[in-house]
């Protein structure tokens, strides 16, 4: 494990960066190994290598949303083409589990960056909003398993949906008035109120109770 | 054991005095005498299939010396105030077991403070399950997992085992250094001895028995001469093996069918019983073998060109099963080595002949060798040769009561069933999943099981909805 002093170190400064404790970033730097084979850097490629993956329809958007500039804070768009650990850790960090010890704020922020996330999903072209063809996109990879499901059905679903969201956003719509998109404060007003929370995280096992257990 | 090691450090003390060629000549020679005396204090009990518990005894002391080793680094480890590597197989996520339909449904219920009534067809936070799920799997996934050996939660004195190097302190690295001197000076030369000893035995015997005429003495000999050299390859290995339900054993005109995780596999079960094996023919000295063995007894060899046609393997399979003179097949469904903790995707061919099918469980004890053989990291020889410097190889076998597929089953399920019984006896787990994923990628069918399933909530939904 090279230099005990300076790993120790860096431990640190991501513990504090994104939140983990050092055994969990231990374990994911494992993960992140393993996923990269022994390199520094992971790439798209890289994430073929998962089999359960296979299976999640939305599994391109997953892996896009690893390496978007947004999501690294790197930038307002576009994506990089390979990530370090640290970077890894930062995507990882948007599913971590609100800590019980963490004041209103936090909690209120660590909520806005989950939702955040989401929204990054949605709207691929990083123009700030989900516009009704982004929002077919989406229900259509959902759905795209299906051999059944027409196209058009798929479509049918997303403007409805989208119709629903925007009697939300913006009320009674004139006729002749075009809805631009969904806005990150107009996502934000839909999930007013409603316990995200315990959806969007992972739960690490609890480290020092495994390890008495042999 | 203990015997033998004080006679050989004496013989070397003194032949110390001599110096130069003719230390070196004696000491080699001693060595050769001593592992000829050894090898006929080994080979004679196999003959006749007799054990004088030395092994046993081994093995008991080997685990003292582990768990003092493993106290010695956690101590080491304390005092740095430091943490030591724990391995953790279980995996490091608590995974929900709902089902997709209930969490949705969940997300829906929580999310929704519009009527009940006016269900929606698809809302934004259908997403959040699948993103969560695709995360769950890359922080951790079942498979992967399988195809690495396994960790050990206490050390076991083989360096290839340890990842807290830096906590050995100086005894327990005297320790070490004895143990790699037994293990490569001692041991090692003595098993590859045994080892060359029981093959060459095998081919020579087969060959003879070869030339006997066919009857009963023939196969007398036959079963004997097989028996007796795996048993020497068994004591090669220092093979401690623990074997469970014998009167289960195959019995002509069956299949024996069991988990795979190495090439040793075969020399464990065939030392307890009498099988014709299946397999590829090779060259060289796989291939000598092979051709000496089907002299005394039919096995089944193919060659490359027809291991390909499905339905040429199983006519000839069929063909060997349904006569009821010949020996039960030894068949290992999995078609790669697993790494003994789990049991993968049974293949469905040698399920579909309609033979009486014999499962087997075998479970390797990894603390004294790990015996899992990754063949993309090391070959067959580097394999062999970390066989044969581990402590020991230990393993139980279970032979199940047999099985037969039912009428209204079809092969695959026969074979996953068969595959349950294995596991649950083992104490491995039961995966879907295929062996093959270790060198290929996911197919498209299992892709599209999760797509479809959420697709029927949403369409459900949407046809209700058009027809009230």
């Amino acid at each position: 494990m090279g230099a005990a002093h300076s790993a120790s170190e860096e431990v640190r400064e991501l513990e504090g960066k994104t939140g983990f404790s050092s055994d969990q970033i231990e374990q994911l730097h494992r993960r992140f190994k393993q996923l990269s084979g022994d390199q520094p850097t992971i790439r798209k490629e890289n994430f073929n290598n998962v089999p359960d993956l296979e299976l999640n329809p939305i599994r391109s958007k997953i892996v896009r949303a690893f390496f978007d500039n947004r999501n690294l804070r790197k930038g307002p768009s576009g994506l990089a083409d390979e990530i370090n650990f640290e970077d890894f850790l930062t995507i990882m960090s948007y599913f971590r589990p609100i800590d019980t010890s963490m004041d209103e704020e936090q909690v209120e922020l660590s909520r806005k960056e989950k939702l955040r996330f989401l929204f990054h999903m949605y709207d691929s072209d990083s123009d700030g909003r989900i516009t009704l063809e982004e929002y077919r996109n989406v229900v259509e990879e959902l759905l795209s398993g299906n051999p059944h499901i027409e196209k058009e059905s798929a479509r049918s679903i997303a403007d409805g949906a989208m119709m629903e969201a925007a009697s939300v956003c913006m009320g009674q719509m004139e006729p002749d008035q075009v809805y631009e998109g969904i806005t990150f404060e107009d996502f934000l007003k839909i999930w007013q109120g409603i316990d995200i929370e315990t959806k969007m995280h992972v739960r690490f096992l609890n480290m020092e109770t495994m390890a008495l257990c042999h | 054991m203990l015997l033998l090691k004080t006679y050989r450090a004496s013989f070397i003390f003194r032949v110390h005095p001599f110096c130069g060629d003719l230390a070196f000549a004696a000491a080699s020679c001693g060595r050769v005498f001593l592992s000829f005396s050894s090898q006929a204090f080994y080979s004679v009990p196999a003959i006749f299939g007799v054990s004088f518990g030395i092994r046993k005894l081994y093995m008991k002391t080997l685990l003292k010396i582990f768990a003092w080793a493993t106290l010695r680094m956690e101590r080491g480890a304390k005092e740095k105030n430091h943490q030591l590597y724990k391995p953790y197989t279980n995996g490091i996520i608590a995974k929900d077991p709902t089902s997709l339909e209930e969490e949705i449904k969940e997300i829906r219920r929580s999310g929704s403070s519009k009527a009940l009534d006016n269900t929606p067809e698809f809302e934004l936070s259908d997403i959040f399950y699948f993103c969560r799920k695709g995360m769950e799997t890359i922080m951790d996934d079942e498979v992967t997992k399988r195809f690495s050996a396994e960790e050990l939660e206490s050390w076991n004195l083989l360096s290839r085992t340890n990842y807290n190097f830096q906590y050995i302190s100086l005894r327990l690295t005297v320790l070490w250094g004895l143990g790699v001197l037994i293990r490569y000076c001692f041991l090692l030369p003595l098993r590859i001895a045994l080892a060359f000893t029981g093959i060459s035995l095998l081919v020579v015997g087969t060959t003879v028995v070869g030339y006997l005429p066919n009857g009963r003495f023939k196969e007398f000999m036959s079963k004997h001469v097989h028996l007796m050299c795996y048993r020497i390859c068994v004591r090669a290995l220092t093979a401690i093996i623990t074997y469970h339900d014998r009167e289960n054993r195959p019995r002509n005109g069956g299949i024996c069918v069991a988990n795979h995780t190495s090439p040793i596999d075969v020399i464990i079960l065939a030392s307890d019983g009498y099988y014709a094996m299946v397999g590829q023919v090779h060259g060289g000295l796989m291939g000598v073998i092979q051709r000496a063995m089907v002299k005394a007894c039919p096995h089944v060899w193919f060659e490359r060109s027809e291991v390909k046609d499905r339905h040429l393997v199983a006519k000839r399979l069929t063909e060997h099963v349904q006569d009821k003179s010949k020996l039960p097949i030894l068949i290992f469904p999995e078609g790669t080595c697993i790494n003994n903790t789990s049991v993968m995707m049974f293949k469905k061919g040698s399920f579909e002949i309609g033979a009486t099918v014999y499962p087997v469980a075998i479970k390797y004890d990894p603390q004294f060798g790990d015996a899992f053989w990754n063949s993309s990291k090391y070959g067959m020889v580097t394999y062999l040769l970390r066989m044969m410097t581990s402590w020991a190889i230990v393993c139980s076998v279970w032979y199940l009561p047999p099985m037969t597929r039912e009428a209204d089953e079809d092969a695959v399920q026969f074979a996953n069933r068969v595959k349950s019984a294995i596991a649950r006896q083992g104490g491995l787990v039961d995966l879907l999943w295929d062996g093959g994923l270790k060198r290929e990628k996911v197919k498209d069918t299992f892709k599209e099981e999760q797509q479809k399933l959420y697709s029927k909530m949403i369409v459900g939904n949407h046809e209700d909805r058009s027809r009230s």
